[in-house]
């Protein structure tokens, strides 16, 4: 009882039929946690108790798995009453957990912008509005287009998650066949090549974007 | 309006602390239209704080400030007017690394001057030419020399026609190779009429453009005269000192 | 169940959860060492090999790779311990991570390091583990200290390869009591008691490790 290639050739076009899924999941979870993050990091720079609480929130997400919260949203919104299908609560819970990770990224992203690049817009007249959508935005988003791609990559390999909650992605599809003819080798192994392959892809492409505007003039 | 004999910038008794550090202490300056000033002294004398402070990147405690006819401090909307009327180079140059040469210039002179985009391109070409850099318009920062992003700084700060122009130990950050086309530019400037004040170590360039010359330490100016005097004699001990130490390296 | 019932219930799981934990540090620590180094000073070919081996570990989906080898090792005729399979996974993965931070930190040395040895006559091996290493694991500690939090978190995998971890339990719990707020809210800060105060004591390690000797630099 060894593993069949042939069997496992014929897994791919039924898993990869799902790799749209697995891919709009994880492209709108990045958004939805690109958004809460820069949300969670523009009231953490505030001074208060609102900048404390977000400063706290980011730490206990990024101090909890994301299964547990998967788990959590899962179960816990219908009990309010709330009842969103289990792709919608597999994205939110994507995007509430990596917003943690992302507010860091903004973070990053924006400390590492030279003081005196505000200091020349002031020094030039440029309004505050000017400044930031010139000067200090253009340079944040090129700080941060790197570990947001590394991210992505992340969100990519954490979607399979959701198989848990029953959502139609790839690893879902793996353990249809799998309960379907008792063989659970051949399509997770599929499975699995499938998602070490889309992660390789991607994070390379990221490399050569980092390599890219790391050479667009910045000494 | 105000009459051509008002001064540019007009210090008088200016304190500031950084904490319990006095870092200016008691400051009286006065620069005329079409003079240079030139400040010197060590490290932590409190030089750059002063010229940040007379383009409000500093604020400061005590005393006052007037700034092309408008006392700083005291409301954002004139401390903006009178910044209007100032440039400033500063000693890490601060170009905007994503914005190519050209750009950098054109950026204010868009969104302050309100000027169409060919004619801020006019403008910040015929002052790249005037800094002797119009071959690199098209260039990113980065892919410059530092003399090089330093005169594009220079031509920067005055595509806004300032009345002043304030240089933040423009070449401290340079190559000694460097440090003379960015000088040769701002004697130019300087030959040309600006009213410039400079905080620098180049104490030839002081020489030969100062009006007056001012020597810091410690928070305080200690001693300043017109330019010929200062140089032939100094009335406070520490600056023959000083000045001998930097004019032997 | 009360409350304190419930919390009691699912921390029964958190010697599971520690020893998962341990068991895969000693898999994670051993595999960043040498994969790190190996990678730092091999070229060509060799190091093709090592980076592949590296990026199969980190670039795989973890919550795939653990299912793979809990349900395909049988197959191949390697009978494993789910504890085993589990400790493994989780921590080649983590280790995996972990390696890319001990070459960067290694790369980070200034070669005058490397140089210094060799004039003295030291010979490679002894550079590397009296010179490189010492300097370059003090700072990447706090690096060190984050896999370790990523393996405490990755643990919560292992309740869905019948492992009684504090997951397991909670989902035990949950099956004759229905209490999810209570339940999760517990689960989640289960880890976070766990995890925070790790996740503080790496913040301490890093600004004790940045303060002394700062490096020169700045104008």
């Amino acid at each position: 009882m060894g593993f069949d290639l042939a069997f496992a050739l014929s897994c791919a076009p039924i898993i990869l039929g799902a790799v749209g899924t697995t891919l709009f999941v994880a492209f709108v979870s990045c958004v939805g946690a690109a958004s809460i993050g820069f949300l969670f990091e523009m009231v953490r720079r505030m001074c208060g108790v609102a900048g404390a609480m977000s400063g706290f929130a980011i730490d206990f997400i990024r101090s909890t798995p994301v299964l547990i919260w998967l788990y959590f949203l899962y179960f816990v919104l219908p009990f309010y009453g709330i009842r969103l299908g289990s792709m919608t609560v597999g994205v939110m819970g994507l995007s509430l957990y990596y917003s943690g990770y992302l507010a860091e990224v903004f973070k990053a992203g924006i400390d590492a912008i030279p003081k005196g690049q505000p200091e020349a817009a002031r020094a030039l007249s440029l309004g505050r509005r000017d400044t930031v959508f010139y000067v200090i935005a253009p340079q944040m988003m090129r700080n941060i287009a790197a570990p947001l791609g590394n991210y992505f990559v992340s969100i990519l390999k954490a979607t399979p998650y959701l198989a848990v909650l029953a959502v139609p992605e790839m690893l879902g599809r793996a353990f249809d066949i799998a309960s379907e003819t008792y063989r659970y080798a051949e399509p997770l192994v599929v499975a699995g090549l499938i998602f070490l392959a889309l992660a390789l892809v991607i994070s390379y492409g990221v490399k050569r974007l980092e390599r890219r505007l790391l050479a667009g003039g910045t000494r | 309006m105000h009459a051509q004999s008002d001064p540019i910038v007009g210090i008088q008794g200016l304190h500031k602390w950084f904490g319990a550090l006095h870092v200016l202490n008691a400051i009286d300056l006065t620069v005329a239209s079409g003079t240079r000033v030139v400040v010197c002294g060590p490290s932590g004398s409190g030089k750059s704080t002063l010229i940040r402070c007379i383009n409000g990147l500093e604020s400061y405690q005590e005393g006052a400030l007037r700034l092309a006819g408008t006392t700083l401090g005291l409301d954002a909307r004139g401390t903006a007017a009178a910044r209007r009327q100032t440039g400033m180079v500063f000693q890490s140059f601060n170009l905007f690394p994503h914005l190519t040469v050209l750009s950098n210039c054109t950026l204010a002179l868009r969104r302050v001057a309100g000027k169409s985009r060919s004619e801020a391109e006019d403008i910040a070409m015929a002052h790249l030419e005037r800094v002797r850099i119009p071959e690199k318009a098209r260039s990113y920062p980065g892919q410059l020399s530092g003399g090089q992003q330093q005169r594009v700084a220079i031509a920067r700060a005055l595509c806004l026609n300032p009345r002043i122009m304030l240089f933040d130990e423009p070449t401290s950050a340079l190559d000694p190779e460097m440090i003379k086309e960015v000088l040769d530019v701002m004697v130019a400037l300087a030959r040309d009429g600006m009213t410039m004040v400079c905080v620098t170590h180049e104490m030839g360039f002081a020489r030969e453009v100062a009006d007056q010359v001012g020597f810091m330490d410690g928070g305080s100016i200690l001693d300043r005269a017109p330019a010929r005097a200062f140089f032939r004699t100094s009335g406070h001990p520490r600056s023959p000192l000083s000045l001998e130490t930097i004019l032997k390296h | 169940m009360s409350l304190f019932d419930i919390w009691l219930g699912i921390l029964k799981g958190v010697g599971t959860t520690a020893a998962v934990t341990a068991y895969g540090l000693l898999f994670a620590v051993p595999f960043a060492l040498v994969f790190g180094v190996g990678q730092y000073l091999t070229v060509g070919v060799a190091r093709l090999l090592v980076t592949a081996i590296i990026e199969f570990w980190r670039s795989s989906a973890v919550i795939i790779l653990l299912f793979v080898f809990y349900y395909a090792l049988p197959v191949f005729g390697i009978t494993l311990s789910a504890w085993t399979v589990s400790a493994m996974v989780l921590g080649l993965n983590a280790g995996g991570y972990a390696s890319q931070a001990v070459r960067a930190g290694l790369q980070a040395l200034p070669s005058g390091q490397k140089e210094a040895g060799a004039a003295l006559g030291l010979s490679r091996s002894a550079i590397l583990l009296l010179i490189e290493l010492p300097q370059a694991l003090v700072a990447m500690s706090p690096t060190f200290v984050n896999t370790v939090i990523q393996l405490v978190k990755a643990t919560a995998l292992v309740s869905l390869v019948t492992l009684s971890d504090m997951t397991f339990r909670a989902k035990e719990i949950a099956q004759v009591e229905y209490n999810p707020v209570a339940i999760y809210t517990a689960l989640l800060l289960a880890f976070f008691v766990v995890c925070y105060p790790i996740a503080l004591a790496g913040r301490w390690l890093e600004a004790r490790i940045a303060a002394p000797g700062s490096r020169a630099g700045g104008i």
